[in-house]
Parts: C-alpha cells; structure tokens; sequence
C-alpha cells in the first residue's frame, strides 16, 4: 500500500464526503474544501505530544479562518482524543478530526457558522429538500386546519356572549392551563403533534373502558 | 379530558431504535435529542488511560467516537445492542449499554432544584417484536437506577403503536422497516399483538442486490464499499409498478431508463447503460423476493432471506409485503380488518422511494407499490400513507402516550400497558 501523507487522506476522506477541494493545499498545514455551500477549513496537527493549552491555541489560531469558512476542523493524532476535552472544542465550535496510520474519525462535530455574503457554490437542491418541503407543507396544512377551527371557536363564544351558552360541545384540544406551580423548562405550549389527535382522548380513558376486546 | 401541567413539563420519551437512540422531554418541542443506540467499553488496562485519565466503565452518547481505539477492538468493544431489534436474555453487555443509554439519557435533561419536579413520567419504545423479558429487564434498569429518584412512573410501548399515536391514527396496521428487519403490526386502540408479523427483510437486502447489480455490471471493486453501495441504491434504485412490465419497457428505451451514478468529488462514475433495467431489482427486492430472476443471484451465492427465530418471533424471510399485510389483518376479527385495509401507515427508512416524474406508471413509490401487492390479493379499498415525520414519529407517539394515559392506570404484564410507579 502507498504510504500517503496525513494531508492526502485527509482530502480523500473529504472528497469521500461529497467535498470539492478549493486548491492544490495538499501540502500545507490547512487544507479547504466545499461542501454544498459550505466552506470548510481544516488546520492539520502532527506533533502526538501537546498539551492543553496548544491545543487551545490552535483552536483560538483557527479563529483567523472565521470570517471565510462556514466549519473550521482541527486534525489530531488520535493519541490526543483521550487528553483532550471535548467540551473544549464544543465551546469554541471547531471539530475535531481524529487520526492513526488506519483511520480518520469525526470525533466532534464542528458548529456551522455564517459567513458574510455565502453564496450557493452548486446548483443542485440538497437532497433532503424534498422531504423537509414535503414536511413543511404538512405542517402549512395542519396549521391551517388548527386556525379555522380557532375561527369557529371565536365565532361560537361570540355568539355565547350575545345569545347565551350554546349546547354544542367541541372536542378537546390540547391547551395548557395556567401553571400551578411554575415549572422550570416549561413552554406554555405543547408540541403541535397534540393538534386534533385523536389518541388523546383514547388515551385519557384506558383503565375506565368497557370491551377491550381486541388487546393482545 | 382531563389537562395535566405537571405532565405537560415533565414527559419524557425514550426510542430505542437499532441505530439511534431518540430521548427527551416533551419540553424538546418538535425534535427529540439523537444518539447513537451503542455504548463503547474501553480498554481499562490500555496505556492511554493508565496516563491520563479513569475512564468509565462503560461510554455512550457523544463521546463515544473519543474514546474509539483500533478497528480490530471495535466488534468487541463497541456493542450496538439493539441491531436486530432483540436482546437475548443474557446478553449483559447490550444490557449494560441499554441502562447506560437510559441514564445518560435522563441526567441530560436533570431539572433544576426546587422547581416542584417530582420525576419524570417516562414512556420507552421497543421494537413490536421484542419479548417479555425485555420488558422485565428494562424496567428493572429503571427501578434499580432510581435512586435520585428521576422518574416518577415508566411505561414500555412498542414502536408500530407509537408510529399510529404519533400520526393520530387509532385503528390501521403499521409497517415499521428498518435495516434489518421489517414488522408488520394490525392497531385498533391497542397494538394487536397476536396478530404481528415480522420480516427478516429490510434496507440491508436491498443493499446486497445492489452490490451483487454492481458486479454484473463490472463495478466490482465498488461493490464491497457499504457506504458506497448504499447511495448507489438511493441513488438509482427503482420500484418498478410491475417488475416484467419495468423490465420490458428499460429494455425498450435504455437512453429513458439509464441508471448513472457519478460519486461526488470523485472520477468515479457508475452506468449500468444497457443493463439500467436491473436499476427495478433493487426496489422489486425489497417488497417481493420471489420473482424467478432473483433465483440466478441466489444460485451466484447471494444469501436467500431465511427464516428465523429471535426471541419468540419467526422472521419470514421470503413472505412479500402484501401477504405480510394480509396474513397480519387475517389474525384480526373480521368485522375489523375492512377498517384495518383502510389505514396503512408506512414507517422507516426503507420506504423512501421516489418515482421520478419522467418514468411515470413504471416507477412507483412504496404506498403505490403496496397498494399493488394488496390488490393482487384481491384488496381493493386501501388507503396507505408514508408518517409524515418518520425519524421522529415514535418519540411524538410516546410523549403523546404518556401525556394522556391517566397515572392511576397501573402496569398490567398481561397487557403490557400502564405505569409502573417509582416513585412520588
């Protein structure tokens, strides 16, 4: 087997992604590819003995790249995952990319950041655009049957208001009431799957129901 | 019914599926927290964490890749307990990874102190296939592992059930089909569980004649790269409305049917060219095995779909999707299976077909394509329908579930339903 730099598998792993490379850097120590519009930058570390705070500096001489890249990446030899703290990385939004004579592995994903004016690099829709459209559109739907009811509902205690209580009964909706206690972490509102689905009011007898028949 | 604040803070949902792990409280809103359903044991003896640091016995979550030491120690080390949707009873490393995973799981969302917590109500999901033992094991896990009192109540529900709340759907049969497996499992407000059937057929196979596709077609070499094979298949991969039909007309018109695949960033381009009709195999497989031309891959030494036992559950391995579907409703009373037909939900990676525009009536997608198996039957009124969110639509099933269920409604091992309480 050909022994290949730790650059030049670096730029196959990316090519192997789906990455473009920008330009011939396989030689210098940071490397920069596209991925869809994203700009990517990876900063290559070969020594195996570094302490925390080189790898600190690295992180913050990374921030350099910031105002040009969407995901910065630091390059370790994997001798360092098991000194260094992940939360390190986290907190700065660099990834980190761990590697040994075999293997390169995504050991913390980078946060994406913006750059000032991205500009779509390929065409091409992503491929998971279709179903988040698909996903958007259910949402638009379900939204737009929840407000017509909220309409009707209006309507009705209009009329209650003016003609007194009506007998008619709507079915229940998943509204909270006003918290008693104050919970910490609440949202006030509960998730829109609880919009007009039926399973609540299933749900809410079990234990009380007759004939249940059909229970494996 | 009745609206419950405390719980409307403090549901929390657990789904266990063979590769992610989907848990958070129902204060996550839309979209749980996802980690790998896998937990790492490190080598404790190895020099590295003599040097530096006490490792865990056990990690799982996102450190996991940190912690990741050779290729060769990763089948030992690295266990992904729920592969096959069953744990064997003895199995105590996936069982070790399973209580980690619930623990991790709960200490990630650890309210805080003095704000009237009481401990979560907790609803798990667990493959439609599982045996009682798991369900014994796992809530044991939450009982022993109880003691900053966490969790007020627990329940277990099985996946198919969940998918069928999530969606806000209360009687319907649900195909759940996954990597590995596929179950089929008939709903009418409880999950019929005597009426299950399950595959031993999932995306995997679709997988292993697509790479079996790339050696005929003298990709070869590209055929033994997973990853690789895998977008080719979603990439090119086709269900054809009728396999000899699909076949006849790609014969006709190759230039309309060409089946090309260029890897991104790469020189390397697949072209089946003349051979793009073998493009419907893939999609065939999946729903229906028995067509004769799949004989020629079984005889050229790709494995067959066997039948097979994983906990009490038969995994059919050649049974196609609509008799799966039929066999399934046909164990329901009959007064219920015309409602049964009328709701089909789909769930699960393995039916995301798309049927291009430009092949319209020869490519279909997967509701399509069942609708076909079921009226080959003889079953006309059918309504199928993809989960609108299937990522996320058993963790939707499951907050919704322990919302609703009122606490007073204990934990029944003949039915198993109802909260086990913990504490409070």
């Amino acid at each position: 087997m050909v022994n290949l730099s730790i650059e030049e598998r670096l730029v196959h792993y990316f090519l192997a992604m789906g990455a473009q490379q920008v330009s011939e850097t396989a030689t210098s120590a940071t490397l920069t590819f596209v991925i869809g519009d994203q700009r990517v930058n990876v900063v290559v570390v070969k020594s195996d003995v570094f302490t925390q705070s080189k790898i600190i500096e690295a992180i913050l001489g990374l921030g350099s790249l910031r105002g040009s890249s969407n995901q910065l990446y630091l390059a370790a030899p994997r001798l360092l995952g098991a000194s260094v703290d992940a939360q390190v990385f986290r907190s700065y939004g660099v990834g980190l990319l761990l590697y040994d004579e075999r293997r390169i592995n995504e050991s913390v994903p980078p946060q994406v950041l913006q750059i000032p004016q991205p500009a779509p690099l390929i065409a091409s829709p992503q491929p998971t655009a279709i179903p988040e459209l698909a996903e958007l559109r259910s949402m638009y739907l379900e939204m737009k049957g929840s407000i017509a009811e909220l309409r009707e509902e209006i309507q009705t205690y209009r009329k209650t208001a003016v003609e007194g209580p009506v007998t008619t009964v709507n079915p229940p909706r998943p509204t909270i009431m006003p918290p008693e206690p104050v919970f910490a972490g609440s949202t006030g509102q509960l998730p829109s799957f609880f919009a007009n689905n039926p399973w609540l009011d299933v749900l809410s007898k079990r234990g009380r129901e007759q004939g249940e028949a059909y229970a494996g | 019914m009745a609206l419950d604040n405390y719980r409307s803070n403090y549901t929390f949902a657990m789904d266990f599926g063979t590769s992610d792990f989907k848990f958070g409280p129902i204060t996550c809103g839309e979209t749980p927290r996802i980690v790998n359903n896998r937990g790492y044991f490190p080598d404790k003896k190895s020099v590295i964490y003599a040097a530096f640091e006490s490792a865990a016995d056990i990690v799982v979550g996102e450190d996991v890749p940190l912690y990741l030491q050779s290729a060769e120690d990763l089948s030992t080390r690295l266990i992904y307990p729920m592969r096959n949707g069953v744990i064997e009873k003895r199995d105590e490393p996936a069982w070790r990874v399973v209580n980690a995973l619930c623990q991790y799981g709960l200490n990630s969302f650890k309210p805080t102190a003095n704000n009237g917590f009481q401990g979560y109500y907790v609803v798990a999901s667990l493959s439609a296939i599982s045996p009682r033992y798991m369900y014994e094991r796992l809530l044991e896990a939450f009982q022993q592992n109880n003691g900053n009192r966490m969790v007020r109540a627990v329940t277990i529900i099985p996946q198919p059930f969940a998918v069928a709340i999530g969606h806000g759907v209360t009687t319907c049969v649900v195909i759940e089909s996954g990597h590995g497996n596929s179950q089929v499992c008939p709903i009418s407000k409880y999950p019929i569980r005597a009426a299950q059937v399950a595959l031993n057929r999932g995306g995997g196979d679709a997988n292993a004649i697509t790479s079996e596709i790339l050696k005929d077609a003298g990709y070869g070499d590209l055929a033994s790269e997973e990853s690789l094979v895998r977008r080719v298949k979603e990439s090119i991969g086709l269900v054809p409305g009728d396999l000899d039909t699909a076949i006849d007309e790609a014969k006709k018109s190759p230039r309309r049917f060409r089946a090309k695949y260029k890897v991104p960033g790469t020189r390397v381009e697949i072209d089946l060219e003349k051979d793009s009709w073998s493009r419907f195999l893939i999609g065939e497989y999946v729903f229906n095995p028995n067509h004769e031309i799949f004989e020629s891959y079984f005889g050229r030494g790709m494995p067959r779909p066997k039948d097979v036992k994983m906990g009490d559950t038969v995994f059919k391995g050649m049974l196609d999707f609509g008799d799966a579907i039929v066999a399934a409703v046909e164990r329901c009373p009959v007064e219920l299976q015309p409602m049964l037909y009328r709701e089909v939900l789909l769930s699960g990676g393995n039916f995301s077909w798309e049927a291009p525009e430009r092949l319209e009536g020869v490519a279909v997608d997967a509701p399509t394509k069942i609708k076909m198996l079921l009226r080959q039957k003889g079953i006309k009124n059918v309504s199928v329908k993809m989960t609108a969110s299937p990522q996320f639509s058993v963790w939707h099933g499951c907050i919704i579930y322990g919302f609703a269920v009122p606490e007073e409604y204990e934990w029944d091992w003949q039915r198993l339903e109802g909260w086990m309480k913990l504490s409070g």
